[in-house]
């Protein structure tokens, strides 16, 4: 039986490394997918998965990364872990900026969904996991990146509907804080406020987050659903008053 | 107090501007008041959603909602109220309407931090969905006499379903 191949955007970032490691631990056929050359073939060296450098912004990089899949199998698990987070309060938020956001946090992930449920309805089973945010739920200061996510969960749900009889499933994780090089660079005060309203008392690794990824990947009864990874942070702060 | 719809704007060309209009005709509106109405794509099947599409309706929907936000901050320096006015159907997810989910959760997200985010500049942010096909005119002016009237600054961050229970049993966004 031919094993599962699995697309991973943003393969090469922390959380997205982590994922790659999981699902190829798992018996997966990995590529691992990003956007800076050397730092695909580096992470894909390392975990010993395909390489492929993708902007999930430009359509011509989303095709041409399908048909490097589809020459290998086809993706039967589309992970859409690429994103950026760069973002302003409302009043100072800039259109461009904001749309950029758009592009590469949900317009990416819905373009390269499109093309990979195409095979994944041919051969009747797929999945795709959308990495959303906590602050889909709403977080100070993040318009632009809030609004992508929230469009990426509601997507997800519309999807589960449309695609579950073809046998592909759509669900969405939402992470918390997760300690990757990105957060690694917050200052120590904020990084440890952050983590102080943790009801686990930790951050989030990007382990976490890729077992629930490996869940999702091979749960065929379980779809349009976001499960939050957030050690319980979005329950509340055990020490707000 | 002055007529609502001499002191509110509403903005946006989504399919339920003539429901706010129509209802905003029976409320007291004592602060600088803005309503959002968005446009939502129309329905289409995820084949369908070429990235010319993609880019249209999705893209240019949420740039068109975070032009009518700033716009409407402009007005509401000092404090105000903020209400999104939303169709039910793919806010809720529905069959065929990605793009229109998408654009619709996207603008819940956005309310849900600028709740957070303009609490400290008095401007409460809230959000009402409404079944685009029969809106709830009546509910809808209950609801917004008590968003914009006198009491509604404690009321922040909330999401309201006018849809006669419509959605029990199903998982909100």
């Amino acid at each position: 039986m031919k094993r599962p191949l699995a697309l991973v955007t943003g393969g090469a970032g922390g959380i997205g490394r982590g994922i790659c490691a999981r699902l190829a631990a798992d018996g997966a056929t990995v590529v691992l997918a990003d956007l800076d050359p050397a730092a695909t073939e580096d992470a894909a060296r390392e975990l010993g998965v395909h390489p492929l450098v993708l902007d999930v912004a430009d359509p011509v990089s989303r095709r041409a990364a399908i048909a490097r899949c589809d020459a290998l199998g086809g993706v039967d698990v589309l992970v859409n872990c690429a994103g950026v987070l760069r973002d302003a309060r409302i009043r100072m938020l800039d259109p461009a900026a904001f749309r950029r956001l758009t592009e590469i946090n949900l317009l990416g992930p819905l373009a390269l969904t499109r093309l990979a449920a195409a095979g994944m309805a041919q051969r009747g089973r797929g999945s795709v996991v959308n990495l959303a945010s906590r602050a889909w739920l709403g977080t100070f200061g993040s318009t632009a990146y809030s609004t992508a996510k929230g469009g990426l969960v509601g997507a997800t749900r519309s999807l589960a509907l449309e695609l579950g009889r073809a046998g592909i499933t759509v669900n969405a994780i939402a992470p918390g804080f997760v300690a990757t090089p990105m957060t690694d660079g917050l200052p120590p005060e904020v990084r440890r406020r952050s983590i102080d309203a943790i009801p686990v008392g930790r951050a989030g690794e990007p382990e976490d987050v890729a077992g629930a990824v490996a869940y999702l990947a091979t749960a065929t009864y379980v779809t349009g659903q976001v499960l939050v990874v957030c050690g319980g942070r979005s329950i509340g702060d055990p020490y707000a008053a | 107090m002055t007529a609502a719809t001499d002191t509110v704007g509403v903005l946006g060309d989504g399919a339920l501007v003539p429901a706010v209009r129509a209802a905003l005709d029976g409320v007291a509106v004592g602060v600088p008041a803005a309503i959002v109405v968005p446009a939502v794509p129309q329905p289409a099947p995820l084949a369908a959603l070429t990235d010319e599409r993609l880019a249209t309706d999705v893209g240019d929907a949420l740039d068109a909602v975070l032009a009518h936000v700033q716009h409407a901050l402009d007005r509401l320096h000092g404090g105000g109220r903020l209400v999104f006015v939303l169709p039910h159907a793919p806010l809720m997810a529905a069959t065929g309407c990605a793009a229109a989910s998408a654009v619709t959760n996207g603008v819940l997200s956005m309310a849900r931090t600028l709740a957070i985010e303009l609490a400290r500049d008095a401007v409460t942010v809230n959000v009402i969905a409404l079944d685009a096909a029969d809106p709830a005119v009546p509910a809808l002016t209950g609801v917004l006499a008590g968003l914009l009237g006198p009491g509604g600054e404690a009321v922040t961050g909330q999401e309201t379903y006018l849809t006669a229970g419509t959605d029990l049993g199903r998982l909100r966004p």
